[in-house]
């Protein structure tokens, strides 16, 4: 069965256009993509993301039963501090991408992709063997709305928020219009912003008000459709398109997000390790379009005539006007920024160039 | 000037309106679920297709879509125009925003199966 969000009755009565989404029913859009992007990129946007896992992890072992399961090293993890993670299996392959939360004393918040959180908890559940760990899916409890964009700093201070300087990639708890909740400063869009874990019997009453509140800043709904577009102009990897089980963090280019002098052992160390030291086969580049056409996942990649990798996501960017890709390609030195490789797209081949990642720069520094 | 009594609709979202050359375009309905239109392909001029292939391509920021013909015929005349601005197809996708006019080289029988606006509406909502 398709599950609901809170939220979904908000979305039907504003318009929107809803669809399927890893088992949930989600708006793709209410009024137009390119319109919301441009929104949350120039204002601020309001995002209902309630149907991502939310999983809290505690007990006397949680620290050293996380450190088992993600390359990041979580010991050195401060209190209110998040980390993106990878959660490898033993090859190395990837199972998910979460952001950790350290929220106390052997206390975290795991955020998992809404398509994966089955996956997850098996996993996490088979690795907690013998260890003093509660692991506590409470994804049916929360919701998380998202407000991203250059304003959305204005916007939450304006309805209330309490913390005069919250740092990126921190949790507090925090309480807005009265509502007692965390606020991460996080997001998936390049954009400064918040997220904010809320108890579902509030959070009609929370999206009603950041849209009322937000008028003045030019605030509108942003759908799943937009928040693809958003993530990938910050080349922000999706799982499913860019990341799965056949895909290391090295490959992915994630190689930054992992420590090089973590003691402690993982899952898929020794070959992420040796991937870090030795090289890998394949690696990820962005793309950019030398004409009209959309490179879309799964579309092959061709260089000197032959097939070298191919699409794993793909659209238009409405803050450049190009048109942008990330693909996976041989690791070969000749495959580096400025070289143009093609694209087939309906059985003929157009150029693209290999371009630096991210796509758009970050403008709106947290202030 | 208002189409929707003259039009016929296949169920892959297409319409034609019959003439000395027949016009055939996208239906409103089938835009407003693409939504942002960002690149379209058309043939050329002298092109010939029979009723079901592919003879044009549509990119929303969506995704990706084939057009089919609603009967078979000759490409007359292209929309040109629209390749430079698609985005003007969610706009109009009657007056200004047909594809292609094409002579019909098969059957009159061809357009038995087409819908009316009316049905066509009903079968898709």
């Amino acid at each position: 069965m398709v599950k609901e969000t809170y939220l979904h009755d908000k979305h039907v009565a504003l318009g929107a256009k809803m669809v399927d989404f890893a088992g949930w029913h989600m708006p793709v859009q209410y009024s137009s993509i390119i319109e919301e992007h441009k929104t949350v990129r120039e204002n601020v946007g309001l995002f209902d993301v309630s149907h991502m896992g939310e999983v809290f992890v505690s007990g006397k072992d949680a620290t050293a039963f996380l450190n088992k399961v993600v390359p990041q090293d979580i010991e050195k993890l401060a209190y209110e501090k998040a980390v993106y993670c990878q959660l490898p299996n033993k090859n190395g392959g990837l199972i998910d991408d979460l952001i950790i939360y350290k929220l106390g004393i052997e206390y975290y918040l795991v955020i998992c992709n809404a398509s994966r959180i089955d996956e997850d908890l098996n996993w996490l559940v088979r690795n907690k063997r013998g260890m003093n760990v509660k692991i506590d899916n409470q994804s049916h409890n929360y919701s998380l709305l998202a407000i991203q964009g250059p304003r959305a700093i204005d916007l939450v201070r304006k309805m209330g928020y309490n913390i005069p300087s919250q740092q990126s990639f921190t949790i507090k708890p925090a309480i807005i219009e009265g509502i007692k909740l965390l606020a991460s400063r996080t997001g998936y869009t390049g954009e400064d912003g918040f997220e904010l874990l809320v108890e579902n019997e509030y959070s009609e009453f929370l999206w009603d008000k950041i849209l009322e509140e937000g008028k003045e800043f030019g605030i509108k709904p942003i759908g799943l459709g937009a928040r693809d577009t958003l993530r990938l102009e910050a080349a922000l990897h999706l799982y499913g398109n860019d990341l799965d089980e056949n895909t290391t963090p090295v490959e992915a280019g994630l190689s930054w997000s992992i420590p090089k002098d973590k003691t402690a052992d993982y899952n898929g160390k020794e070959i992420i390790m040796s991937q870090i030291a030795n090289g890998v086969s394949k690696k990820l580049v962005g793309l950019a379009m030398l004409d009209k056409n959309i490179a879309r996942h799964g579309y092959d990649v061709y260089f000197n005539g032959e097939k070298a990798g191919h699409i794993t996501s793909g659209c238009v960017s409405p803050s450049t006007g190009k048109n942008i890709a990330l693909a996976y390609v041989k690791n070969i030195k000749e495959i580096c920024t400025d070289a143009v490789v093609q694209v087939m797209i309906r059985e003929k081949l157009h150029d693209a160039r290999v371009v630096k990642r991210p796509f758009v720069q970050k403008r709106n520094r947290v202030k | 000037m208002d189409f929707s009594e003259d039009i016929l609709c296949t169920k892959s979202h297409e319409y034609i309106l019959k003439g000395d050359l027949c016009t055939v375009g996208l239906t409103d309905y089938a835009i407003d679920q693409l939504g942002d239109i960002v690149f379209l392909e058309l043939p050329e001029v002298g092109d010939e297709f029979a009723k079901g292939d592919v003879f044009a391509n549509i990119e929303s920021v969506k995704a990706a879509s084939e057009i089919y013909m609603p009967v078979s015929g000759k490409i007359a005349e292209v929309n040109t125009a629209l390749i430079e601005s698609p985005e003007a197809l969610n706009e109009d996708t009657y007056e200004n925003g047909w594809l292609v006019k094409i002579e019909p080289t098969g059957d009159e029988d061809e357009f038995a199966d087409l819908l009316t606006y009316t049905e066509y509406k009903e079968e898709v909502e």
